[in-house]
């Protein structure tokens, strides 16, 4: 080989004829930069913090709309020559249902790849761009990627099955009968407390109705019957397979999602959501109070514990929450839709029908969320700090404090469902879908005697000590939680994943061996 | 060691029994269950607040505030390919930007995949004869087996250019000429000297003054 030559410097050119082809110029792109490139910490950081920022900027933003939609909506109907007195629930319909509920279950599309990417160490989609002008370079965090998929599933065909043809209305029907009943649900969780909003009352919620928590369970299970008609109407064995399996699991699993509300039924003594939330921190009569006299929050358990249904039924908190999950047949509860084994019950839909199904699990998934932290998180309610903020904010604008503490409210609970929906998304990723027999022997041999147990012995406390006894026993759980947690982390040498391996296998040789 | 399976221990609808060696907070599942999740939370919270370390050259990202995302974003960014990378061809040029070629076809006689297309042209005044007037490398042909490099006698061609073919839309596009592989940093070598450029009537005629051949 020849010697090596003295190297020009990296990227330099050479004073050569100009290039005439479009090719040349192609090839001429070589001998770019060659060093990587070096982290820009400064950039990371002003990113991180802005990102943040503007996050809660936003979710407060919403907060304050969505008083400002029913309040808009009641401005109308006031402009209407008649008084139909339903101005409010529409006001709250289309602020609850179709903007809150809608968005996130939309932004959830693009939360469940981009999350799931970031627990598996992927980046995520971010090729999608807007055509728009000083966008189209952009990747935006791939939040374009939600236009595609909703503009890839609209142009998709509408195909219907051959054998489905014959039943096609109820073929259509069955996406329709899974979405509804997913968004109708959201109807009674309290979102925000009751307070006047530029000189209306105004409560967040759709219906205060007495049989609050039973419309959920009602709905919950009409569900079931989108499922398994789809699974059936599709004429595919594999879409029946999975109807059949998303019926027996979700009869299976609705009857601990009822038994483990008992416990808190007891507590609260009501079935309705918004006595339940509001029951879990100050009411309004002990925040106007505080206003004016800057009394502490007189609502805490001992004085100093939130009474939130966490603190009195954490093992119904644990057990209603997975059976929700299995509810709505979200990971590792979907084997209903499996789709490494059976396609699922939704395998013959295609184009918005199919997307229908999707939007409909996501929409469950917002309302699970928004139940549980109304039941067990303390609904809207800011641990501690209510009558402060309330009299630090009082006359604020002219502004009532209970206001100005609404919006915070309703933002806590944002913040409260938002990490609900990321739990669940972290239960997907963390556990491998459960066998059907697995599910089955969970749900009636696991969670059904536990949930029994459970209201046994939280009605016998409430008989015998009352709500402080309840408190105490939730202290109990959730220290014996704790405890059992740290201890048996420290017991981990014993549970070497190669010795584990290694004697399971001998353990199964042993019994052939003589 | 083949033995009539025990159904009862490669029943599969069985769980670990008490036969297995798992413990009681392994065979409760609520503790792993916990650990389970613990351990993806921490790699979303990491990946989700971390800074990215851009070096492509890492793979193994480790560090306090890293994230652990490995993906190179493709397009925009390359992993530059090893140093013995046989990419795409060049005509390697001398300084004054004309290509070190001398037409020999010793290239295109070695080509397996017959890819190279020269045609020879002549100076009339120079040490260096020949050149090429044409030089064209199909890309849709060529192996890139790097015979021609090793062929050359004249280091006219290099794979050094750390590139693959661009893609193209039609097949005559892949058809390389001269001023598309002419490129990159020019080469000269010591022996070069004498017969770089000199026009032919200032060498000194006699053989025993020629630099060693090459």
């Amino acid at each position: 080989m020849h010697p090596e030559p003295p190297s020009a410097p990296p990227g330099m050119r050479l004073p050569m004829p100009g290039v005439p082809t479009p090719l040349a110029r192609l090839a001429a792109k070589d001998f770019g930069s060659g060093g990587p490139a070096r982290p820009q910490f400064g950039a990371w950081l002003a990113g991180t913090v802005v990102g943040w920022g503007v996050f809660a900027g936003v979710l407060l933003f919403v907060s304050w709309l969505l008083y400002a939609i029913v309040r808009l909506c009641m401005a109308v109907g006031d402009l209407l020559p008649v008084s139909l007195g339903i101005s409010q629930p529409i006001g709250t319909i289309v602020a609850l249902i179709l903007v809150l509920i809608m968005v996130t279950a939309t932004l959830l599309t693009m939360a469940e790849r981009k999350w799931s990417a970031l627990m598996q160490d992927r980046v995520g989609p971010n090729r999608a761009r807007l055509p728009l002008p000083g966008l189209s370079e952009r990747p935006l965090k791939g939040i374009p990627h939600i236009l595609a998929d909703v503009l890839k599933m609209l142009f998709k065909e509408d195909f219907i099955p051959e054998g489905a043809s014959s039943n096609k209305f109820l073929f259509n029907l069955a996406p329709l009968l899974a979405f509804a009943p997913a968004f109708c649900l959201f109807a009674v969780v309290p979102v925000g407390p009751e307070v006047t909003f530029w000189g209306k009352r105004i409560a967040l919620q759709v219906a205060r109705v007495d049989w609050g928590i039973l419309y959920v369970f009602a709905l919950a299970s009409l569900a079931v019957f989108g499922t398994a008609l789809a699974g059936w109407t599709s004429n595919n064995k594999l879409a029946l397979l999975g109807g059949l399996r998303a019926s027996a699991q979700l009869v299976s699993y609705e009857v601990t999602l009822g038994l483990t509300l008992v416990g808190v039924f007891i507590v609260f003594g009501t079935l309705r959501l918004e006595v339940m939330v509001a029951q879990q921190g100050p009411t309004q009569a002990m925040l106007s109070s505080a206003i004016r006299t800057g009394a502490p929050d007189g609502s805490l358990v001992f004085g100093w514990l939130p009474g939130w249904g966490a603190l009195f039924q954490p093992l119904g908190m644990v057990l209603f929450l997975v059976a929700a999950m299995a509810e709505i047949k979200r990971a590792p509860f979907d084997t209903p839709e499996g789709e490494s084994e059976i396609i699922g019950y939704f395998l013959e839909y295609s184009g918005l029908k199919s997307g229908l199904f999707l939007i409909a699990e996501f929409a469950e998934v917002v309302v699970v969320s928004g139940i549980v932290a109304a039941i067990f998180l303390g609904g809207y309610h800011i641990p501690w700090i209510e009558p402060q903020i309330a009299r630090a904010f009082d006359g604020v604008f002219g502004i009532a404090g209970t206001t100005w503490l609404a919006v915070l409210q309703v933002f806590t609970f944002l913040v409260k469902m938002l990490l609900l929906i990321w739990v669940q998304m972290l239960a997907r990723w963390a556990f491998p879908r459960f066998r059907y027999d697995q599910i089955m022997r969970l749900g009636w041999k696991m969670m059904l005697p536990i949930s029994l147990i459970n209201v046994a012995v939280s009605a016998g406390i409430w008989l015998w000590a009352g709500r402080e006894g309840l408190a105490w026993m939730g202290i109990v759980e959730w220290a014996a939680l704790i405890f059992f947690l740290a201890l048996s982390a420290g017991a981990k040498a014993s549970a070497e994943p190669g010795s584990h391996s290694s004697t399971t296998t001998d353990a199964h040789a042993a019994p052939a061996a003589h | 060691m083949a033995q009539p399976p025990d159904t009862a221990a490669h029943d599969e609808r069985r769980s670990p029994g008490p036969e297995s060696d798992l413990s009681f907070g392994e065979r409760f599942y609520l503790r792993e269950a916990v650990k389970g999740m613990a351990v993806i939370a921490r790699h979303f919270w990491r990946n989700l607040l971390g800074y990215r370390d851009p070096n492509p050259e890492v793979l193994d990202r480790r560090g306090p505030g890293v994230n652990l995302v490995s993906t190179i974003n493709y397009p925009e960014e390359r992993k530059p390919y090893p140093p013995g990378y046989r990419g795409m061809h060049r005509l390697v040029p001398r300084t004054d930007g004309r290509p070190r070629c001398v037409a020999c076809y010793m290239c295109a006689t070695a080509c397996p995949a017959q890819c190279i297309y020269i045609e020879a042209g002549e100076y009339e005044d120079q040490a260096i004869e020949k050149y090429p007037v044409r030089f064209e490398i199909d890309e849709l042909r060529c192996i890139v087996c790097g015979f021609c490099v090793e062929a050359c006698p004249k280091d006219a061609i290099r794979m050094d250019t750390g590139t693959h073919a661009p893609s193209v839309l039609s097949r005559p596009l892949a058809v390389f000429d001269k001023e598309a592989l002419l490129k990159g940093p020019p080469v000269e070598h010591p022996s070069d000297v004498l017969t770089y450029r000199v026009p032919l009537r200032t060498v000194a005629r006699p053989d025993e003054d020629r630099g060693p051949t090459e």
